[in-house]
């Protein structure tokens, strides 16, 4: 899980080109959105699209990804709860 | 106004910066630092074209004291192209699938015109021309009329960027000149094909003139694809319109590229215009659609200060005397699309 984490914040670094910001600048726990990272509907989409070019999981459901997407740690159980055992 | 273009346009004493030049057939933007106009994390997402746009959009609004705009009006060749290829690329990584949106948005032709109304929280007229070697003029045309059914001000831009991919496939169909050339040499290098370039160049375009205004667009003329002997006898129309002679014309800023091809439009010109003074411009920002805005930008320059960046014409013998009265530029794209600017003092 640990490892998980550190390569999901490193991907959504690269993906939403946050310059400034290194991995461990992340709190595992603290929202992406409004406060945290500060991310907005757009990385939202492109954080979707990360999950589906890394992880090949598709989220089709908006409500879904809203909770998914609140955290590094709700992405990581999440990705985690898709793969096989 | 406000320039970003291969030369040092953006900032500082345009008089005193000196020519950039280039031996690789690419002249690039000399690109400012964007954190000082656009928030970092809009930044983040933004293309080149964009920020580029962008930032000489909120530099031209400062320049100009007019506040928000009353019409946005831009016009481009090819719009993001880094955001194109981007696009164009994912789809054919991911199947078709998983495409992120960001270069979708910004590939669209329109979207530095949104981002700037955004930014100004401006909601009037917004349009985008996309046509060619027109795109620029059919901004300012357009301009013109929206001033004309009384907007107060226009903010009036053009821009266009040269990516490598892009270049390469232009040269393979004869755009570029095969042989690398300096651009200070351009125009002793009769061959075919130019030299490449890229900018964004805004304007803010008022009815009447104000404390900043730097001079009168008064004459605009599109001649498209016309035969050899066209050029002269639209010169001799556009100026029987104007209601002058051609000794009325100060100065002539052409658009002479060193393309063989083309060249016998000059060589035309040259008939009709004599012994006016003429100076070429693509040296200083190469061959591309909107490359008629740094014309004009360069022609407001000289007209207000009433001098010549003489260290940007090292090829120049002699330069005109000071006393630009009416500034004529005649630039036209790979021969189709042909334009004559008249900017008066």
């Amino acid at each position: 899980m640990e490892a998980l984490k550190q390569t999901l914040k490193q991907q959504i670094i690269e993906a939403l080109n946050l310059q400034d910001t290194k991995p461990e600048d992340i709190d595992d726990k603290a929202p992406l959105f409004g406060e945290g990272l500060g991310l907005d509907s757009i990385d939202s989409l492109e954080l979707m699209v990360l999950l589906e070019r890394h992880y090949q999981i598709k989220v089709e459901d908006p409500r879904e990804g809203r909770k998914i997407l609140q955290s590094v740690q709700s992405m990581a159980e999440f990705i985690q709860s898709k793969q096989p055992a | 106004m406000a320039a970003i273009t291969p030369q040092h346009s953006f900032e500082g004493d345009l008089f005193a910066q000196p020519l950039r030049s280039n031996t690789g057939n690419l002249l690039q933007v000399t690109e400012p630092d964007y954190k000082a106009f656009i928030p970092p994390n809009s930044l983040r997402r933004m293309s080149r074209l964009l920020k580029m746009g962008l930032t000489a959009a909120q530099q031209c609004l400062r320049d100009s004291s007019l506040g928000v705009p009353g019409a946005i009006i831009t016009g481009t060749g090819k719009g993001s192209l880094q955001d194109t290829e981007r696009f164009l690329k994912d789809i054919r990584q991911y199947g078709e699938k998983a495409l992120n949106p960001t270069p979708f948005i910004q590939s669209t032709y329109n979207a530095v015109n949104g981002m700037i109304a955004v930014a100004q929280q401006c909601t009037t007229y917004n349009n985008t021309f996309v046509h060619r070697g027109f795109s620029f003029e059919h901004a300012l045309l357009d301009s013109i009329l929206q001033l004309q059914e009384g907007a107060p001000h226009t903010l009036t831009g053009a821009l266009d960027e040269m990516s490598e991919e892009h270049f390469y496939i232009k040269s393979r169909i004869g755009y570029w000149k095969k042989e690398p050339v300096d651009n200070v040499q351009l125009y002793n290098t009769l061959s075919p094909g130019t030299i490449a370039g890229e900018g964004a160049v805004f304007f803010s375009l008022s009815a009447t003139p104000t404390a900043h205004t730097y001079a009168h667009i008064t004459g605009l003329k599109l001649l498209y694809k016309p035969a050899v002997a066209g050029i002269s006898a639209g010169l001799s129309a556009f100026l029987q319109e104007q209601q002058l002679a051609v000794e009325d014309i100060s100065l002539v800023i052409t658009g002479r590229n060193g393309d063989s091809n083309f060249e016998h439009f000059y060589t035309e010109l040259d008939k009709v215009l004599g012994t006016v003074p003429q100076l070429p411009f693509k040296h200083l920002c190469g061959e591309y659609e909107t490359s008629g805005a740094f014309a004009v930008w360069l022609a407001a320059h000289i007209m207000k200060a009433q001098q010549l960046p003489q260290q940007w014409f090292p090829m120049q013998a002699d330069f005109p005397a000071a006393g630009f009265q009416r500034i004529l530029i005649y630039n036209h794209f790979f021969g189709e699309q042909h334009t004559f600017v008249l900017l008066e003092r």
